[in-house]
């Protein structure tokens, strides 16, 4: 029984909470307040509740043109690796007090936290598209720029704790490192996600959707509920950072969900308070302002190491 | 710090999005269709230069020519009445599918359906003024080339 313990753990982790059974809706949810919110603040109606929702659904019941050969395979594969890494990452954000992981999951939690944008750019190649492999370039050139000072940052925290688990981080009490680390990937979420003024990989009126121009039906779908589920994945991730530590299950959830609700706001606003950025101001902008925090931050957590 | 206290009065005040049937109410700033007066007009064409949009159109021909506007294309933009010397176009105030709270805007199924064309005689030109009195000789007037004028 003890050896199943883990495994029903990991499993309800993954298909319940705060895995798909959650991840899903809530990356609806979440799709829904980033566009409500942003229309409000720019006196638009903004779309209905349902949506992110019925978008996909009807996403699903369009039919796609016939690609044959290795380059149709990869097409339909990319969206389908895409939700599969942001549901996992999602499933491995330690919400709930107690709720297991294992020594390097932070490690792992990086890595699918990337592939979504991997996924993209591969899929901007594949697609053979002009427009395609121009938000392929933009993603890659964004992606070099924001993973330095997001991986810092993380990395950082983690050195100052000795642990790579993410329940020890989730645990750990707010200090000024956290609070520095923070600021840092809440800094490269708006890139990580797309969002105004780091939305030039898709940008929209420019080069049509990027990378996503020959994408229909049900792999849009697909692409949309990844985008959707690396809003959730996101936003959570700072939010287990910086949720105070409780012993309620309950109380662990609700707190989640408001904070990371709190931080989908706050996106929102920045992105309907600017307007896009050019690639180079972008990689400017994270290698010259963004870059000084996590230098700080990896500074103080090697000196805490070392003094310790 | 603008932007953002514009955010918040907006959240504040709700939004603007008229919805359908509703329609905007006209203010005194409204530009509609470009009206044009034939009698007036001189067949300069620098409405057709100004046009941005390639709504107005102008052909020359032997003693007349054709002054077309396409509100369809237009983008009432009003950089055409603003140009014009002579007057000759002004700014409708009613004829257009925004302004119309009562009926239907105009529909049209074919590009340069709602394009009308006027085709206007030139007017003969003007009487040349008077011949100015004689100048004074260009030598005296202009400066000495070796020595230079009057700073």
């Amino acid at each position: 029984m003890t050896v199943f313990n883990p495994l029903i753990t990991a499993l309800a982790r993954l298909l319940i909470f705060p895995g798909l059974l959650f991840a899903v809706p809530a990356a609806w949810f979440f799709l829904w307040v980033e566009r409500k919110s942003v229309a409000l603040m720019q006196e638009r109606v903004g779309p209905p509740f349902m949506q992110p929702f019925y978008d996909f659904v009807k996403l699903l019941g369009k039919s796609t043109p016939p690609r044959s050969g290795i380059a149709g395979l990869l097409m339909r594969a990319w969206p389908l690796i895409a939700v599969s890494a942001a549901a996992g990452a999602v499933g491995l954000l330690p919400v709930l007090p107690r709720s297991g992981g294992f020594e390097g999951d932070l490690i792992l939690l990086l890595a699918l936290l990337e592939l979504p944008s991997v996924c993209i750019i591969a899929a901007g190649f594949s697609s053979r598209s002009i427009f395609g492999e121009i938000g392929s370039a933009r993603e890659a050139a964004l992606s070099v720029s924001y993973n330095i000072v997001f991986l810092l940052a993380i990395v950082s925290i983690a050195a100052s704790q000795h642990t790579f688990r993410l329940e020890a981080l989730a645990a750990l009490p707010a200090s000024p490192l956290l609070w520095l680390g923070v600021v840092a990937i809440l800094a490269c979420l708006p890139a990580k996600l797309h969002i105004n003024p780091f939305s030039l990989p898709n940008a929209e009126q420019e080069i049509y959707a990027g990378p996503m121009t020959e994408y229909a039906g049900p792999e849009l779908a697909m692409w949309e509920l990844s985008h959707g589920l690396e809003w959730v994945a996101g936003t959570g991730l700072v939010a287990t950072l910086i949720a105070p530590h409780v012993s309620a299950v309950w109380l662990a959830a609700c707190l989640f969900v408001a904070i990371s609700f709190a931080i989908v706001l706050l996106l929102s606003a920045l992105a309907a308070a600017t307007a896009r950025l050019t690639i180079d101001t972008s990689v400017r902008f994270y290698w010259q302002c963004t870059l000084i925090f996590a230098v700080l931050a990896i500074s103080s957590a090697l000196f805490m190491r070392f003094r310790l | 710090m603008n932007i953002l206290t514009m955010m918040g009065k907006n959240l504040w005040r709700g939004y603007q999005t008229l919805l359908f049937p509703a329609r905007p109410k006209i203010t005194s700033r409204f530009r509609g269709r470009v009206l044009f007066d034939p009698a007036l007009c001189t067949g300069c064409a620098v409405c057709r230069f100004r046009c941005t949009s390639r709504a107005i159109e102008f052909k020359a021909g032997k003693g007349e020519f054709t002054w077309s506007y396409n509100p369809g294309q237009c983008t009432f933009c009003g950089r055409c009445v603003e140009g014009c010397i002579e007057h000759a176009l002004k700014e409708g105030r009613t004829e257009h599918a925004l302004s119309q709270e009562e009926a239907c805007p105009p529909v049209y199924l074919l590009q340069g359906e709602l394009k009308r064309s006027y085709t206007v005689a030139r007017r003969p030109p003007a009487p040349k003024p008077a011949a100015a009195p004689a100048v004074p000789s260009a030598g005296a007037a202009l400066p000495n080339p070796v020595t230079g004028g009057a700073q």
